[in-house]
């Protein structure tokens, strides 16, 4: 039985990381009916940039603010110079951007830090060895808990932003009918940039969280993690911040007791397969998602 | 001085023109109506004013040229659009799309969000609703009401009556009636339906693709024979 | 600017002197170029393979894929199990790929009936990043080695062509690969150019430009999307076949068998131009000519091998590929050859045949339009 809550446990904290970038997605898909494949990337690099920062000298917690902060202008800077550029053109000229960012923001972080000794993202946690809980006879990691903590608490934030300020609601109208949005008043433009801005800063603190409870860091940080986002997101429904977070917590449990179950079949290296079977499941019978409205069609 | 004035304005969708060359004026408490067939231009007329579309030409809002003021500001200045085919936000509710009509303000709005429920009961009914799940008449209402929950001077209206049962166009024509006669709203209205506009209207302008081909008061142009048999139906 | 017609004697003069200088430089560089340049030539070629059949998908079709890293690694993988487990030779290994990478095509292509631009994105960057997964399984460990890949993938005669005529030793190996490849990419372009400039074809783009409309005008789309992308999966696992051909080794995080893979194709396809014909070729030259130039800058970086990635030795080439791309999304949104055709036009113009004088002229304007 503790077997199954170490899985349970573990996989709610790194499903929160999930959920975190896939709430990143889902904002940026539901402001400007793009993906942003670059969402992981970004997230890595802005990983790096709060490690360097801490490197300098800068205290972390204020690195890592300082590290969201990067990410939301990176993601606000790319929406306003790049994407929405791109997209008066055609949309699919939009994705193809996004993969050249993918790509770019990869081969400039393997440049610029590649050649350094391999280093660690300090945690905000207490993270040595015997720094955790037994709850129910498993052990729950102190930083593992607190990435649960943290990513439940901005999450709410983000909620609370949304639904309750009056520039939520300006984010939601433009997700609802940008037209519309324009003739209130309401600033798109603005709008837009920031859906992205705030997926950036999302994704700074997933990446650093995550790279905290990693060896070291590398290009390749996010990579699995945005696949799993990306599944939550099509798990939950690309315009549902609720379906998004309940699909990346629920995923994160999955592979974990999918791994942990069935270590014959799934065992560590087919954990990822989980998430792709899903994404190509959920595609095939019911491309909205759980929890997504049936406009699949955006593009 | 005119309220809104549209002097020799072109406007169009990419290589297309479809106005050439109109003008028009509202003044301060008139009802202003256009009259058109479809693909005269109507729509293209409101979005042109509403700064949805660029133009050429001219156009003056108390005084101050508006030619090339974006959308968001325009509705500062006080213009507000009801666009064509409701364009509600379909998946707030009722009162959030109230609320995103008054982004412009930064006052309290609890006072006007209580009027227009009082105007329009059927939306204080469904307050809490998706706006999706209205029908095309109750999203009509709201339409209006979001735009006037921004307290404009210069009210446009696109089509209001298009796609609504006669009974309900009426109560919606009651209702900016209403509004002009006992707020001083002014109003620049296009329709198709061209009796029921006449009937609340000052003033009318008749398009046709994409010129002003005739205007004048209500009774004149309802009045004068061969406009009547060609665009009223007689 | 000098303007010559269609069809005219000119024309046909400048065809063929194009014709002939591909042609003398193409057998030019096996007898002049070291060993190493051979080789480069040979994985240009092999790159072009694979663009040039994402080009039929996603340039032609607008369907959007970044899976077809896994066609070249079936085809790859195809190659190499069956010449080293199995003792086939090569020739019938590109058969054999052929087939299999169409049907798994025709399946991948099922999902995109229904689903579109990003949805289809996803679907296929799943199936690219599930492909190198899937071959490190344990359960299939049995077929596929694994982690540490397929190598010494041999094949000890080297067939006696005309004209080129015996070959020995890895000197002749490399010019083998080198013809191999280029008639391989012969083929492809020609079964490209075959299908583009075919009713077929024409299907394709009314697809790409509105599906609707095209629906409405009696493309089958479910047969023609299924079709479009079983070819386009087979030419791509040539491209594969080739690769294990040249070097031997197979390995799960090989050059062109991970995502990276997927997404070098398509940034060379744009970048040389979607939709055109020498797009993907242009495009290849350019990169594989980049990549060998900065290979040597000093900025390369070690210790970058991320999960999927396999980033062996980092080059910049694919970080100015990546910014390329930008540049050209918003300079020149028809990629190099519509720069080209553009500077071209400004010396030769060739006027057009007046519509419905013949088949071929109105195939040429409608399949040749770049997107």
């Amino acid at each position: 039985m503790e077997r199954f809550f170490q899985y349970v446990f573990d996989g709610l904290s790194f499903g929160a990381i999930y959920a975190l970038l896939a709430l990143g997605l889902v904002v940026v898909f539901r402001g400007t009916g793009h993906l942003n494949f670059a969402q992981g990337e970004m997230a890595m690099f802005c990983t790096f940039l709060t490690w360097q920062y801490h490197s300098w000298g800068v205290p972390l917690v204020l690195a890592i603010l300082l590290g969201m902060a990067t990410g939301f202008v990176m993601g606000a800077g790319a929406e306003v110079s790049l994407i929405r550029k791109v997209a008066k053109k055609s949309e699919a000229g939009v994705f193809v951007v996004s993969i050249a960012l993918f790509l770019g923001l990869n081969s400039l972080a393997a440049m610029i830090w590649g050649n350094l000794p391999p280093e660690q993202m300090a945690s905000l946690f207490p993270d040595e060895p015997d720094d955790f809980l037994r709850v129910f006879g498993a052990v729950w990691r102190y930083e593992y808990m607190g990435m649960l903590l943290v990513a439940l608490v901005l999450m709410g934030l983000l909620f609370l932003l949304f639904s309750k300020t009056k520039f939520g609601l300006a984010m939601r109208s433009v997700a609802s009918n940008p037209e519309s949005a324009r003739l209130v008043g309401i600033p798109t433009g603005t709008v837009l940039a920031s859906s992205w801005g705030i997926a950036g800063a999302m994704g700074a603190l997933a990446g650093t969280m995550f790279g905290a409870t990693t060896g070291e860091l590398t290009a390749g940080l996010m990579f699995t993690v945005f696949i799993y986002a990306s599944a939550s997101a099509t798990l939950g429904g690309f315009d549902s911040p609720g379906g998004a977070v309940i699909a990346g917590l629920s995923i994160g449990v999955g592979e974990q007791l999918a791994a942990g179950y069935a270590p014959g079949w799934i065992g560590q290296e087919l954990r990822l397969g989980v998430a792709l079977v899903i994404i190509f499941v959920v595609l095939l019978f019911k491309p909205s998602g759980l929890f997504g409205s049936v406009k699949v069609q955006r593009v | 001085m005119s309220l809104l004035s549209v002097q020799d304005v072109r406007a169009g969708y990419g290589p297309l023109e479809v106005l050439h060359g109109i003008s028009l004026e509202v003044q301060a408490g008139e009802i202003v109506v256009i009259l058109g067939a479809n693909g005269a231009g109507k729509t293209t007329t409101m979005r042109a004013v509403s700064g949805m579309i660029a133009r050429e030409g001219r156009i003056t809002y108390e005084g101050a040229d508006i030619t090339g003021t974006s959308a968001e500001k325009i509705v500062r200045l006080g213009i507000a659009q009801v666009p064509q085919g409701r364009g509600t936000f379909t998946e707030l509710t009722v009162e959030d799309n109230l609320r995103a009509g008054a982004y412009v303000r930064s006052d309290s709005v609890e006072a006007d969000l209580a009027r227009w429920f009082e105007v329009f009961p059927r939306l204080a009914e469904r307050r809490n609703q998706r706006a999706g799940s209205l029908s095309g008449g109750e999203q009509q209402m709201l339409a209006i009401a979001r735009a006037l929950m921004s307290r404009p001077k210069l009210l446009l209206c696109d089509e209001p009556s298009l796609g609504l049962a006669p009974l309900i166009t009426q109560e919606l024509f009651e209702v900016i009636k209403r509004l002009n006669a006992d707020e001083g709203l002014s109003v620049l209205l296009v329709e198709q339906n061209a009796n029921l506009a006449m009937k609340i209207a000052h003033r009318v302008y008749l398009l046709e693709t994409g010129n002003v081909v005739a205007s004048g008061t209500a009774a004149e142009i309802a009045s004068d024979d061969s406009i009547r048999k060609a665009y009223l139906g007689a | 600017m000098w303007k010559i017609k269609e069809g005219s004697a000119p024309h046909w003069a400048l065809r063929l002197l194009g014709v002939a200088v591909i042609f003398f430089a193409v057998i030019w560089i096996p007898t002049q170029m070291s060993t190493s340049r051979i080789g480069q030539f040979s994985d240009a070629f092999v790159l072009i393979i694979a663009a040039m059949s994402l080009n039929l998908v996603l340039g032609f079709t607008g369907m959007i894929s970044i899976g077809h890293s896994a066609f070249f690694g079936v085809g790859g993988y195809t190659a190499a199990i069956l010449i080293k487990d199995h003792g086939w030779s090569p020739g019938y290994t590109f058969y054999a790929a052929a087939v299999i990478a169409f049907v798994l095509g025709c399946l991948i292509a099922l999902p995109a009936l229904r689903i579109k631009g990003v949805y289809l994105a996803l679907v296929t960057l799943a199936v690219a990043v599930l492909f190198p997964v899937l071959v490190k399984w344990k359960k299939l460990v049995w077929l596929t080695d694994g982690a540490k890949g397929i190598d010494s993938v041999r094949y000890d005669e080297l067939p006696v062509w005309p004209i080129i005529g015996e070959l020995k030793g890895r000197d002749g190996r490399a010019v083998f690969a080198y013809w191999l490849a280029f008639v391989i990419l012969v083929v492809t372009y020609a079964v490209c150019r075959g299908v583009v400039k075919s009713r077929f074809g024409r299907s394709l783009v009314a697809i790409r430009d509105n599906e609707t409309a095209a629906a409405v005008m009696g493309v089958n789309l479910t047969a023609t999307k299924v079709l479009v992308f079983g070819i386009s999966a087979s030419l791509c696992s040539m491209a594969g076949v080739l690769s294990t051909l040249r070097t031997g080794v197979i390995t799960p995080e090989g050059q062109y068998v991970t995502l990276l893979g997927s997404i070098v194709f398509l940034l060379i396809m744009v970048v040389g131009g979607a939709g055109t014909l020498w797009g993907p070729i242009v495009g290849g030259l350019v990169y594989v000519w980049l990549d060998n130039t900065t290979r040597g800058f000093g900025s390369d970086s070690e210790g970058v091998i991320g999960f999927l990635f396999g980033w062996a030795d980092q080059s910049p080439a694919t970080l100015i590929l990546g910014v390329a791309l930008v540049l050209i999304m918003f300079l020149a949104p028809y990629g190099l050859v519509g720069l080209i055709k553009r500077l071209w036009t400004k010396v030769v113009v060739v006027v057009p045949k007046p519509a419905g004088t013949s088949a071929t002229s109105v195939a040429v304007t409608t399949a040749d339009t770049p997107r």
